[in-house]
């Protein structure tokens, strides 16, 4: 593998020197493109105490292309689908190489305080959301219980 | 043979030279026996006393014997006058005094005539019409007539064997130093002659025969001409008649009758031998038929003499082409009988199997084979007509057609460099000298050798260490101890030997030495040894004597000699007993000036530029001996002003004085730097050279020799070394050899020419303890891979495969050469796509390049070619609008410079590798936004800003430039061309990169495209880099100004230079990188420049980086440069015709 530019090292080791709250990015021994993250659901959202798992890869052409990141805790949530993926611009063409993966992350943070039925990613969970708001934000809370506080 | 060709009418030929046919006619009865006494002939003193008296009477009134080589003259003055006793003892009997009486009247009192009539009888039959004819015929061919007379006086006394004792005791060895008898033996040998009349008895065997010859001749040449030289009559070569019948050679029986001839291929050169007095001929009948037929072969026996007179025309006459100067030599009568005579001795030696008792080492194994080769060819010269003369072109035996003299062979680069080692066998314990102590620098040891054996050329010095070696064109003969019948030859004291040079035929009794009387030579030390610093030491340490004598008279009359003087004689060439004359191309004129200032402590040096406006002074008044004391030391004027003067004189008739300039003087030394400007010894500028009076004569070049023999020449005939400044000499020995294939012999010889003339040591020459002569310090050359942008290589994708098109569909109709024009134009536009795609619109391009790029140009509609043209404007934008950041407001030019010290928002690089920022104002590394730009427009989006999202306009782009040779350091906003190119990008990044590591250091950037450079400077201007220019289109006094200022400055700066401007001579030491911006053909061209920086003087490493775009026409370039060929034509030394064969192969490579 090339050698890890100047600005991944950079930002792995901000990362570790400045965590930000409720976010935790620790880069794989054997692949430092690769980082286990794992992001605390926002105060006051159905995800409040759950501690949801995600993985982050550096293609290489980042920064010029934006990180690649999925979900690996089960989520319910209308802009994530199944699989993880997540529905959010700066993650795709608003992306800028003046953004970081701390950004990024505080990115999804914030996304999960603030779901977007009108843009879905799962069109079910989206339907349920705005037909039956509260049926969706218990079904989202029963979600984190299950999935993620173990 | 025909017999009918030769049937000439004699008694016509005998009407013009009545004594020849009587001499011959004398020898006739000659006694096959005699001669070997006669051979005896210098201790022959009986003879003494008649020999003047012959001599005076056949040349009244002349009695200098330089004139004629008959040196007893000296001696003998007394009264000419027709002496019985002296008559009686060259006919060898008494002859009764009636038949004086007659003789006497018949001969009209002269007594070598009557010598001769009296043998052939003649003086019975015609003795009124001899003595007629005697006053037309008798005064002209004086030389001739004593010559033969001499002859004819002892071999005449055939019937009187009392003779040989006589014969052999003449004082003349006591009288004269190197004098031999009149004739000496050098060998027999038989031939099978034929009759060529009928009859019984006409000769027996042992009867003695002669030989004599008879031909058509031209009217004799003035007395004047035959002084100091056989009275040889130039055949007309023109005249076939001559030419046909001119080599018959009859024999006579005792009678006086004609028996036969000889057989043509003896006569061939058997006439020629006797013809120019080389040799005599004495034949003894071995058989004959008792009744002889025509057409019978009759044995003869032919015993074969030297003359005397034959040695007696030592060297050649310097050339009158010297002096005529403007002339184009051409083989001269004379040119041609000295090859003949050549040709005639070589087979006489053959015949007699004479071999060389010693030959010069290098030459010796050549020669024969040679030797015999130029004689086949000039046998075929003899024997075609005419018209056909011009095949036989390579021995010169014609006149050389203006073509031919300018072709000459080329050396194949292994050829030249043989050549250069065995010239560079330089002695590193040759003796040094310690300069003059006005000399104000210190010398190398080996610079101190130069200055001790440029001192010992000027003052003709004989290194006596040295053994003094034989001429190598010439080769020893030992004179034969017995003859054919193995009796005794008598032999003369210390003259065992003779001399032939068989290349010219001549004879010589003299070791012939090899000498030089050239007060000057080829100081050809390589580039960077500091040729100009020893010829500098060499003016301060050797001066005339009226140089001397000013020195030394020292300040006491300095205020009368001051005073400025007329010349006495303005009338002449003055002489400018303190003056050297330095002869430079104009771009080194400066450099020589200033050099000329370094080397010398205060006051010892008055130097001056000849040139532009300086040249209102009369340097006639000015350098005169008169005014010595004042008269510069040294002028420095360029090769154009030498040729302009030459003009002016030539136009005043060659009025030399009263021009007033540079050829009416003779200087104390001529120096001509790069020497090599007058290789071509036809060009106008080597011709003025020529003309330049000194007493010392030098030439400068790092190559004496560039890549024919010829070029060597030029220099040779400027030295004016004899005998090679003579052209025909010069072709003879050295370019027909060459041209007929036989290198080895032709490269000896020159290497004999070169040696004592040329000093020549190189760079990578070591000392016996292995130190290098000069150690300079590394140089590394690093070739940096350019990747041209996307635009760019559309731009030269679209020439190249035009190119190839033309080029094929040339190549399938045949008609390349043709269109080499337009294909070579197209491929100089691929060469300058490769650095800025703007260049293949520029109109400035190289000189000889530029008139085919118009011609290609309109060919092929290049104008018009819109598709080209709209990809080339991307690059044409405005560019200069060089933007000042307060333009912008001042919270703009805050928030630039807060960032600057940021890292960059793309990579982190901290700070900011070249700051860049958007229409945005928000700043990264120029090329992590020039990447994200194309990162976007390559997915098809609009190019977005990084930070904001704004969209940015391209052209928009600013790079942050801050100039910190201001205390404040000033910011400013460069818009950022999208009319830069790679090249161009990369030279700023490695500027850039050496700004920030070793600040200060200066750099010169070569290209061979002059619009190029400047398309570079708006770039140095934009990055705040200090740079400066030179060029071909800048006059003498700006360029020295920008060579002084380059030296003096203390910043990075950097100096632009064409290639073709700072090829030469420049010394750029005080750089320390060199960047290459394109490929030439020849890489010796690129060495050459680097060579101006990494040469003598240089301090530190040198690093040289040569800019050649990936996957083009220069990396293929890169593969041509290594074929030895190119290096000729790219030089400009090939014919156009030659040139454009040998490009259309490398163009072939280029497109493959």
């Amino acid at each position: 593998m090339a050698a890890l530019p100047k600005r991944i090292i950079k930002e792995t080791e901000r990362l570790a020197r400045e965590p930000v709250p409720g976010i935790n990015a620790v880069p794989h021994e054997d692949n430092l493109r690769y980082f286990d993250v794992s992001i605390h659901g926002p105060q006051g959202s159905p995800y409040e105490g759950g501690i949801f798992k995600l993985e982050l890869f550096l293609p290489d052409d980042y920064p010029m292309t934006p990180p690649k990141i999925r979900f690996l805790t089960k989520i319910y949530y209308p802009n994530i689908d199944k699989l993880g993926r997540i529905c959010l611009d700066v993650l795709k063409s608003n992306w800028s190489p003046a953004l970081q993966i701390r950004t990024i992350l505080l990115s999804i943070q914030a996304l999960l305080g603030a779901p977007n039925p009108d843009d879905p990613l799962a069109p079910d969970v989206a339907k349920r959301w705005k037909e039956d708001q509260e049926g969706a934000i218990a079904t989202a809370k029963e979600w984190t219980r299950t999935h993620a506080m173990t | 043979m025909s017999f009918a060709e030769s049937e000439g009418p004699p008694t016509k030929k005998r009407r013009f030279f009545t004594e020849k046919p009587d001499i011959l006619d004398s020898s006739l009865g000659a006694e096959p026996s005699l001669p070997d006494e006669i051979d005896a002939f210098p201790t022959a003193a009986a003879v003494e006393p008649y020999q003047p008296n012959g001599f005076d009477l056949s040349i009244p009134g002349t009695g200098t014997p330089s004139n004629n080589k008959e040196p007893q003259s000296d001696d003998h003055d007394h009264i000419p006058g027709f002496d019985s006793e002296t008559f009686d003892s060259f006919v060898g009997d008494k002859v009764s005094p009636d038949v004086l009486k007659q003789l006497r009247e018949a001969s009209g009192d002269n007594l070598e005539r009557a010598v001769n009539m009296y043998f052939d009888g003649s003086w019975k039959k015609k003795a009124a019409a001899v003595s007629t004819g005697s006053i037309g015929g008798g005064t002209a061919p004086k030389a001739m007539t004593i010559n033969s007379f001499a002859r004819s006086g002892t071999s005449g006394g055939h019937e009187n064997n009392g003779m040989h004792e006589e014969a052999e005791s003449p004082p003349i060895e006591v009288s004269l130093n190197n004098t031999m008898p009149e004739y000496r033996y050098v060998g027999a040998f038989g031939v099978g002659a034929w009759a060529t009349r009928s009859g019984t008895t006409l000769l027996k065997h042992g009867e003695s025969v002669r030989i004599e010859r008879q031909k058509i001749q031209p009217p004799k040449p003035t007395v004047g001409k035959g002084k100091g030289r056989p009275a040889v009559t130039p055949l007309k070569p023109n005249s076939a008649a001559a030419k046909r019948v001119d080599v018959i050679v009859r024999f006579t029986n005792p009678k006086g009758e004609e028996v036969g001839r000889l057989p043509r291929e003896t006569a061939n050169w058997v006439s020629t031998l006797i013809d120019q007095k080389v040799c005599r001929f004495e034949g003894t009948c071995v058989y004959a038929p008792e009744r002889i037929r025509t057409n019978d072969t009759i044995f003869l026996q032919l015993r074969c003499s030297l003359l005397r007179t034959a040695f007696d025309n030592r060297g050649f006459k310097p050339s009158d082409n010297r002096k005529t100067g403007i002339f184009e030599e051409k083989e001269s009568s004379e040119e041609k009988d000295l090859r003949l005579r050549q040709v005639a001795l070589v087979k006489l030696f053959e015949e007699v199997n004479l071999l060389p008792s010693r030959t010069s080492e290098t030459t010796a194994k050549y020669k024969r084979e040679g030797l015999l080769q130029a004689a086949e060819v000039a046998e075929q010269y003899e024997n075609s007509k005419p018209k056909k003369s011009n095949s036989a072109e390579n021995v010169g035996s014609s006149p050389p057609s203006a073509e031919e003299v300018e072709e000459g062979k080329e050396l194949e680069q292994d050829q030249l460099d043989t050549l250069y080692k065995k010239a560079q066998s330089f002695d590193f314990n040759a003796q040094a000298a310690e300069p003059a102590e006005t000399f104000a620098m210190d010398l190398r040891h080996y610079q101190k050798q130069a200055l001790h054996w440029m001192m010992s050329k000027e003052k003709d010095e004989k290194d006596e260490s040295k053994e003094v070696s034989m001429h190598p064109l010439w080769e020893e003969y030992a004179w034969p101890a017995r003859d054919m019948e193995d009796k005794d030859l008598p032999q003369v004291k210390d003259q065992a030997n003779f001399y032939v040079n068989p290349y010219s035929g001549e004879l010589s009794l003299k070791f012939p030495v090899q000498e030089q009387h050239c007060l000057g030579g080829i100081l050809a030390d390589e580039m960077g040894l500091g040729k100009t610093i020893e010829m500098m030491s060499l003016i301060h340490s050797h001066k005339s004597d009226v140089g001397m004598r000013l020195d030394g008279a020292s300040s006491l009359l300095q205020s009368v000699n001051s005073l400025p003087r007329l010349p006495a004689a303005s009338a002449n060439v003055e002489r400018a007993p303190c003056t050297t004359l330095v002869v430079a191309p104009m771009s080194l004129l400066a450099q020589w000036q200033s050099e000329a200032e370094n080397a010398s402590k205060d006051g010892t040096m008055r130097s001056m530029v000849y040139y532009g406006n300086e040249k209102t002074a009369n340097l006639q008044a000015l350098c005169c001996e008169a005014n010595a004391a004042s008269a510069p030391n040294v002028i420095i004027t360029s090769y154009g002003v030498v040729l302009s003067e030459f003009n002016q004189v030539a136009a005043r008739n060659g009025d030399r004085a009263t021009h007033g300039g540079l050829f009416s003087l003779n200087y104390f030394r001529i120096i001509l730097d790069e020497a090599h400007h007058i290789k071509n010894r036809l060009s106008k500028t080597a011709k003025a050279c020529y003309e330049l009076d000194a007493e010392h004569r030098w030439v400068l070049t790092g190559t004496p020799i560039v890549n024919r023999l010829e070029d060597l020449f030029s220099l040779v005939r400027f030295l004016r070394v004899e005998p090679w400044s003579n052209f025909s000499f010069w072709k003879t020995f050295i370019t027909m050899p060459f041209e007929s294939k036989d290198f080895m012999r032709a490269l000896d010889v020159v290497q004999t020419v070169l040696e004592p003339l040329v000093l020549r040591r190189t760079k990578d020459m070591k000392t016996p303890t292995g130190e290098a002569l000069v150690p300079l310090p590394p140089k590394s050359v690093d070739i940096v891979d350019i990747g041209l942008s996307k635009p760019e290589r559309e731009v030269y994708d679209h020439i190249f495969n035009r190119a190839k098109r033309t080029f094929a569909a040339n190549v399938e109709a045949g008609t390349v050469l043709k269109a080499y024009t337009s294909i070579f134009a197209q491929i100089l536009r691929l060469r300058q796509s490769c650095c800025h795609p703007i260049l293949t619109r520029n109109q400035n391009l190289v000189a000889d390049e530029e008139d085919a790029a118009e011609v290609a140009d309109a060919a092929s509609g290049l104008a018009d070619d819109m598709d080209l043209q709209s990809l080339i404007e991307r690059f044409t934008a405005v560019t200069d609008d060089a933007a000042d950041a307060n333009v912008f407001g001042a919270h703009v030019l805050a928030q630039i410079r807060d960032e600057s010290d940021n890292e960059c928002p793309i990579c982190s690089e901290e700070p900011m590798i070249e700051q860049t920022v958007t229409g945005c104002w928000h700043s990264a590394c120029k090329k992590c936004l020039l990447d994200y730009i194309n990162h976007q427009t390559d997915k098809g989006e609009l190019p977005r800003c990084f930070s904001c999202r704004e969209i940015i306009n391209t052209r928009d782009i600013f790079e942050v430039v801050k100039d910190e040779g201001h205390p404040d350091t000033k910011w400013s906003l460069q818009r950022l061309g999208s009319n830069s190119s790679a090249k161009i990008g990369a030279l700023m990044a490695h500027l850039k990169a050496l700004r920030n590591e070793h600040a200060g250091t200066k750099s010169v950037v070569f290209s061979q495209f002059t619009s190029f450079l400047s398309l570079i400077e708006p770039a140095l201007t934009r990055a705040a880099i200090p740079f400066l220019r030179l060029d071909g289109s800048m006059a003498q006094k700006a360029r020295a100004a920008v060579l002084t200022e380059f030296a003096a400055s203390k910043k990075g700066v950097v100096l632009l230079l064409s290639l073709r401007a700072g090829g030469v001579g420049l010394n750029l030491t005080m750089a320390k990188r060199v960047f290459m911006m394109d490929p030439w053909w020849s890489f010796a061209v690129e060495a050459q420049a680097i060579d101006r920086v990494h040469r003598m003087g240089q301090t530190d490493e040198v690093k040289v980086y040569r800019f050649i775009v990936k996957e083009s026409v220069e990396e293929r370039m890169l593969k041509i440069q290594d074929r030895k060929k190119f290096i000729a034509s790219s030089l400009g030394m090939m014919s156009d015709e030659e040139k454009k064969l040998q490009r259309i192969e490398d163009i072939k490579q280029l497109l493959s």
